[in-house]
């Protein structure tokens, strides 16, 4: 029970370490906003509040597709999905069991997103 | 697959660069409308359509950000490229150690550079019709069998089959092999010196006093539509 108890802890430090991270990075230039997904609960920040809706369809798209294109090729999992259009970008990542996906003007350099936040 | 003459030289480029790649598991290029170009003999057929799916619903969705441009994912054992070279995809599965730089040369350089090629030598739209308008001695059609079509000489219509004028269509014959099957002439575009034209049926001149003697019978109803008598000259091309 007290291991239990130690590990739920630890979960819930690495969250909100996660969730301070994003804090930082949504303030940073380019950020157009992320969605963070658990199992149970999910946090979203965007700039244009109208598109929370189509920007979810898109992230949860982008995780399926991943997911279905690396098992027909038997790559193992997909631990970076980055979906690029004219001018702006996708970074997804699972990180502690939760589905990131942060959105942001193509001129970011997700991979330093990617290393900051794995 | 297609067998296209471009598919062809677009099949012996990814076969090329994956030998000269050995870290590119898989590959292949689909149309935007979904049909797949060419791919490497490892990937079946099943495993390109699954992918292609994922890809069309991932590129529908992503409207919402603007045109898909590309689609990668990083996984323990390698890397999978989606780009969107011109009016294609192209997808490269590639392994852990491959060199970005050379992955970034294929879809970026090497690739779009083959696909101007292949474009410039056998161009996609098919090549307007070459063949000049024929001038024709009017010879009226009556009676109840006269029907609705236009007949002209066996040898005139033979020279007018479409493919004989089509250069697409002899590239593929020099590139696959396959016999040049000429499309029989179904229309033409007759043309009167008064300035009437028409398309009509045609059907090769079944009356053998006529042969060869460059006329064409014309349906007596078409010929008061045409404004034109027997003995009369028309203009006839064929028409697609």
């Amino acid at each position: 029970m007290t291991e239990k108890n130690t590990e739920t802890d630890e979960t819930e430090n690495e969250l909100e370490e996660l969730q301070e991270k994003l804090q930082e990075i949504k303030d940073q230039e380019g950020i157009i906003g992320y969605i963070l997904r658990g199992a149970k609960s999910a946090s979203i920040d965007l700039k244009d509040p109208t598109k929370i809706i189509d920007y979810a369809v898109l992230s949860s798209t982008a995780f399926d597709a991943s997911i279905n294109m690396a098992e027909a090729l038997q790559m193992g999992e997909p631990q970076k999905i980055v979906v690029e259009s004219e001018e702006t970008k996708l970074l997804s990542m699972n990180v502690n069991n939760h589905r990131l996906s942060i959105f942001m003007e193509k001129t970011v350099n997700h991979n330093n997103l990617y290393k900051n936040l794995k | 697959m297609d067998r296209d003459p471009s598919a062809i030289a677009l099949n012996n480029a990814i076969t090329e660069i994956n030998k000269a790649y050995p870290d590119i598991k898989n590959s292949f290029i689909f149309t935007k409308n979904g049909t797949i170009l060419t791919g490497d003999q490892e990937t079946d057929q099943q495993t390109i359509n699954n992918i292609q799916q994922s890809f069309e619903n991932l590129k529908e969705k992503a409207k919402t950000i603007g045109n898909l441009e590309s689609f990668t994912i990083t996984t323990k054992n390698g890397k999978l490229t989606l780009s969107n070279i011109k009016d294609m995809h192209l997808l490269l599965a590639t392994s852990k150690n491959a060199d970005k730089n050379h992955i970034h040369a294929i879809t970026q350089v090497i690739i779009p550079t083959i696909l101007k090629t292949v474009e410039a030598l056998a161009p996609t739209q098919p090549q307007p019709q070459l063949t000049p308008p024929k001038q024709f001695i009017v010879d009226t059609l009556t009676g109840f069998f006269a029907g609705d079509s236009v007949q002209i000489d066996t040898e005139i219509l033979r020279d007018w089959t479409k493919n004989n004028n089509d250069p697409r269509a002899r590239v593929k014959t020099a590139i696959t092999g396959e016999p040049n099957t000429p499309e029989n002439i179904e229309q033409v575009k007759i043309e009167t010196f008064g300035g009437n034209s028409t398309l009509c049926k045609v059907k090769e001149i079944n009356d053998q006093n006529m042969k060869g003697k460059n006329m064409i019978r014309i349906p007596e109803k078409l010929c008061k539509t045409l404004e034109i008598n027997k003995g009369d000259l028309v203009k006839v091309e064929p028409a697609s």
